[in-house]
């Protein structure tokens, strides 16, 4: 299960946050201990350079792009691979949206077309579409281009 | 000067800080929405304002009930439009606010309207939404269209249907169960992602049909799986038909071949997939794990953090089971441990102190060093505990690691992490009696700059203990005695006590240590005040208060005799009134002990974690609960306790285990007993037993319990008089015999009358290794060196085929009770011979050191050296006497090889014993 995404910008401001499974009061926690992952470690970070870590038996990979840090936090056999792979699909889908790693105002300003993007990536904390192409053209309504 | 000039670029960039939903207020979006109900719908306002809305949503604000309903029913107006960007933003915006059953109503037939559309990509999301808000009543109706969504030739719709049905498996497995052929049927898709979706949701389906999972397993295994994801989860699924076929014969491993094969597929998910389903196969051989390994050890000098990541995760997990497969990484972990990522050097660390080599250690160490100063708390803590079990692994390089605790405990640290640097100093100064000295010492310069009070009191109270029992207690004096100029009341209090404790314990330093205290009389706190005065008063007394120095010690330092539980309830139960709180009314048996022992099995002991006044340890409690039984008080000093031997299935009426009891003349059984059932009391609780097959003990006493309440445990006992000193064993029935009363459950009130009932509970077996105890030596070289070889005894014996080498180690050892010393116990895959050392005390206290050489002579034939030695505690005890002793020794190994079926069959039916009487002849 991928149990949360999390989109903050560089002073650690939630953009996007959604949860799968994680209990509400629960949330905080894990909203302030990514933030904090993220401020101990991603400080001069590369784009999309990928940093891993595991919290009791769930895993954690982030990265930053721009000028937001993106986390992803899951169990079971959603494990560090399995969420690099959900990370490479979110960054790339996101560098494709705003045709560039964004600024906060770029990402803000494409922010519907990010949710609707997120939304075809991860459903209910499954793993839906790879594919940034594909994902491009679903939130168009469009149907993928190989059908 | 010149201003600067104020190129265009800079506008953009104050631009670039204005966030478009900066000052966004919820109310203010919720008069937005209301453009919904507009008649001229504006798509692009629309989704303007819908984009707000899920901005707020992100953000953590939620919406009242109303508000969300509000929201809902104008959303719903937007089918009205045939904007394709504005229909996909309301598709997501009905899943987010996620309408109550009785709203859900309204778009149902909007969403059945698009699950029938031509437009493939209404449908999918239709499916989606319609999946997310139903239940069970509407899915009925739907089912039909999601069963031929889950063929349909487009890939979204197919998984669209696949994933909702993976969730609806939760609500409606009932009805998703019946969808198997359609999902069967898109498990073969060309599509990487349906197949992928249809292979999670078939497994789950079938996931209780073992043989059905198996079939799965095995067609796809033959067949072509075309995304990774899927590959990844076959490979999952493949591991479980292996674990649950239960075979663990080397050779001919069912799957291993595909298992083996992906580890050289191109993906790396795939590859690490296949390579920790290797490592993690039940009774893995080191053939098998040999590829794994490899792959693995490439992958830890991959540029990708998460690939190292992987790789080092899953060969720490390796190297607590298989350490010598492991050691061949060796070189590329230690490069690791100046990894950025701190997680990775963590794992690195650990696992190279789990496959470190004595030689290795002291070089280990100083990469270490280095690497403490910049990793977090968290991850000190798991290497200071990796330390620990190093340290006890290899007790001659006890110096190097406790240098390096002392020098870790001295840097910056929060709480836990420092409680753990000490928790290992003081297992280490329990463990190595070596290390005692410089460890209390190190604990001593840590209390000089402690900010924590805890940590502080703990010392000063383990220093009171082990102190005293030094060669120098007075260097030691000077550190106590700076807590009570420098320390707050608490700490003050603590060093108070054990300067007491030392003034009590060496006569030397009495008239030094009451000058201390006297000057302890002035303190500003009561509690210091008080305990000064009590000790001055105590130990230098006239007799008035105490009439001997036994009886100060007693009172002073002894340990209260009862169970702290019982105390704590007996004092929270306690109102304050002219009548003093009596001590003696406190209940002394140890109630929630068997329970507490049940529940966290395995738990290590956790040094100041546990102070000697708070839970005592096993024996100890065990000890004052005999002792608080008069019947047994002539029985002696109580010589080993075994471990809890269960006499009842679990979740039985009746739960009951028992506890053997050595003692030199006699043998007592505790059997600890649980009364389950709500509704009944047992009164008058005893066991009958029967110990014809014991020829040599006879029953001397049985002490009932006089009532077993449901949910409280209680101690009934038997008593069991044997020759002195002799090793006898034998096996005894046992029968529980009750009387049992209802009980009114709501009431709480008992019936008067009660039936006589009893339950039959399993057998229990004294046996040889009762007699041993496991007392290990730090350095076993020194100490079968030291013992010398005069009174060695040398005896070889064929111990027949064997599952492997580590079976028959094991068996060995368990069945002599000894402990296993420097870490011999575990044999390293495919050695073809091995050497165990092993150490303990024989009833008699008689110290006996083990060295067996195993080697397999043969397929599978173990043959086994036994050389002991034994020591008498005088010395200069004569030579028969010794040899007495090593006779005693032979019967308790010849009565334990009789237990062991195999051993028992060589040594006694095919007369293969050769008996080499070395030196002892």
């Amino acid at each position: 299960m991928l149990l949360a995404l999390l989109i903050s910008n560089s002073v650690g401001n939630i953009l996007v946050e959604r949860y799968h499974g994680v209990p509400t009061e629960e949330r905080l926690h894990w909203r302030s201990f990514l933030v904090k992952l993220g401020a101990d470690n991603l400080k001069g970070a590369k784009n999309e350079e990928l940093f891993v870590a595991s919290h009791k038996s769930v895993y954690i990979v982030y990265t930053v792009l721009g000028d937001v840090s993106v986390y992803v936090v899951g169990k079971d056999e959603y494990d560090e691979l399995a969420l690099a792979e959900v990370i490479f699909v979110i960054t790339s889908t996101i560098k494709d949206v705003c045709a560039k790693p964004p600024t906060e105002r770029l990402f803000l300003d494409k922010y519907g077309k990010i949710c609707l993007c997120l939304d075809e990536i991860i459903w209910t904390g499954i793993l839906e579409n790879t594919d940034k192409d594909r994902i491009k053209r679903l939130i168009r309504l469009k149907p993928p281009a190989e059908f | 000067m010149a201003q600067p000039l104020v190129k265009k670029d800079d506008d953009r960039d104050d631009e670039a800080e204005y966030s478009p939903f900066l000052g966004i207020e919820k109310g203010a979006v919720l008069q937005e929405a209301r453009v919904f109900n507009d008649p001229q719908l504006d798509p692009r306002r629309c989704s303007q304002v819908i984009t707000k809305l899920l901005y707020l949503l992100n953000q953590g604000e939620s919406f009242t009930k109303v508000e969300a309903t509000e929201v809902f029913f104008a959303v719903t107006k937007l089918f009205q439009s045939r904007d394709i960007g504005l229909r996909r933003m309301v598709y997501l915006m009905i899943k987010e606010l996620s309408p109550s059953a009785d709203e859900v109503i309204i778009v149902t037939s909007s969403l059945m309207k698009d699950m029938n559309s031509k437009t493939d990509m209404y449908r999918a999301n239709a499916i989606r939404v319609l999946c997310r808000i139903t239940d069970g009543t509407l899915l009925t109706q739907i089912e039909r269209y999601l069963k031929q969504a889950i063929v349909d030739k487009n890939p979204v719709v197919a998984s669209a249907a696949l994933v909702s049905g993976i969730h609806l498996l939760q609500t409606n497995p009932e009805i998703v169960k019946r969808w198997s052929n359609e999902v069967q049927e898109a498990v073969q898709s060309r599509a990487a992602l349906v197949q992928f979706h249809a292979l999670a949701l078939l497994h789950q389906i079938r996931q209780n049909d073992r043989l059905a999972v198996s079939k799965l397993v095995t067609s796809l295994t033959r067949g072509t799986v075309r995304s990774p994801l899927a590959q990844c989860l076959l490979i999952r699924y493949t591991s479980q038909v292996i674990r649950e076929s239960g075979s663990t014969q080397t050779g001919d491993r069912p799957f291993y071949d595909f298992l083996e094969g992906c580890l050289r597929h191109k993906a790396e998910m795939v590859i690490f997939e296949a390579a920790r389903a290797i490592t993690e196969l039940n009774g893995v051989t080191s053939r098998e794990l040999t590829p794994a390994i490899t792959v693995l050890q490439l992958f830890l000098s991959s540029s990708k953090p998460v690939l190292r990541f992987a790789a080092v995760r899953t060969l720490n997990k390796v190297a607590m089971t298989h350490p010598m497969a492991v050691t061949n990484c060796n070189i590329d972990m230690e490069s690791l441990i100046s990894d950025q990522n701190r997680s990775i050097a963590t794992l690195a660390i650990t696992t190279l102190l789990k496959t470190g080599n004595e030689s290795s250690v002291d070089r280990l160490m100083k990469q270490i060093t280095n690497f403490m100063s910049d990793i977090a708390d968290e991850f000190k803590i798991v290497v200071v505990e990796a330390i620990r079990s190093l340290c006890l692994k290899f007790p001659l390089k006890y110096r190097s690691l406790m240098n390096f605790l002392s020098n870790i405990l001295r840097e910056e640290g929060g709480f836990e992490y420092k409680k753990a640097i000490v928790d290992s100093i003081v297992i280490l100064i329990r463990d190595i009696p070596d290390a005692k000295e410089s460890g209390l010492l190190h604990l001593c310069e840590f209390i000089e700059d402690c900010e924590f009070t805890y940590l502080s009191t703990q010392i000063l109270h383990f220093l009171g203990i082990e102190g005293p029992k030094t060669s120098d207690p007075s260097k030691y004096i000077r550190y106590i005695y700076n807590r009570v100029h420098l320390e707050n009341a608490t700490v003050r209090a603590s060093a108070v006590s054990t300067l007491a404790k030392f003034g009590a314990l060496v006569d030397s330093l009495k008239p030094r240590i009451f000058v201390l205290l006297r000057r302890c009389l002035f303190d500003s706190d009561d509690e210091v005040r008080d305990r000064a005065t009590l000790y001055i008063n105590t130990l230098g007394g006239d007799g008035s208060v105490v009439e001997t120095d036994k009886d100060v010690k007693d009172f002073l330092f002894g340990s209260l005799d009862l169970p702290l539980v019982n105390l704590e309830t007996s004092l929270k139960t306690y109102e304050p009134s002219e009548e003093p709180f009596d001590i003696n009314s406190v209940p002394k048996e140890i109630k929630s002990q068997p329970l507490a022992e049940k529940k966290a099995p395995g738990k290590k002991p956790t040094g100041l974690g546990a102070p000697p006044a708070a839970p005592l340890s096993t024996v100890d409690a065990y000890e004052k609960l005999l002792s608080s039984i008069p019947e047994f008080a002539n029985f002696g000093k109580l010589f080993k306790s075994s471990a809890p031997v269960e006499l009842t299935e679990a979740e039985t009426e009746y739960s009951v285990n028992a506890v053997k009891h050595i003692f030199d003349s006699n043998v007592v059984f505790q059997y600890n007993c649980t009364n389950t059932i709500p509704d009944q009391l047992l009164e008058n609780v005893t066991v009958i037993v029967d110990s014809s097959e014991a020829e040599e003990f006879a029953e001397v006493l049985s002490k009932p319990m006089r009532s077993l309440p449901y949910d409280t445990p209680g101690q009934t006992f038997v008593a069991f008089e044997k020759p002195e000193g002799v090793p006898a064993v034998g096996k005894f029935s046992n029968m529980l015999k009750f009387i049992v009363k209802e009980v009114d459950p709501t009431t709480g009130e008992t019936e008067d009358d009660g039936v006589e009932d009893e339950y039959q509970l399993e057998d229990l077996e004294v046996v040889a290794a009762d007699y041993m105890l496991k007392v290990g030596v730090s350095n076993f070289r020194n100490a079968w060196e030291s013992m010398g070889d005069d009174f060695e005894r040398v005896d070889e014996y064929g111990l027949g085929p064997r599952e492997s080498l580590a079976e028959a180690v094991n068996a060995v050892i368990n069945l002599l009770g000894m402990q296993p010393c420097e870490g011999t116990e575990a044999v390293p895959n495919n050695s073809r011979s091995h050497t165990c050392l092993l150490s303990g005390v024989y009833i008699g206290n008689v110290r006996v050191l083990a060295r067996i050489s195993f080697g397999v002579d043969g397929p599978k034939d173990v043959a086994m050296k036994l050389a002991v030695r034994s020591e008498d505690e005088a010395r200069a005890a004569c030579c028969n006497n010794i040899l007495l002793k090593c006779k005693v020794f032979r019967k308790f190994l010849q009565n334990n090889l009789r237990s062991l079926d195999p051993l028992y069959y060589w040594c006694y039916f095919h007369n293969r014993i050769s008996y080499n009487h070395s030196r002892t002849n």
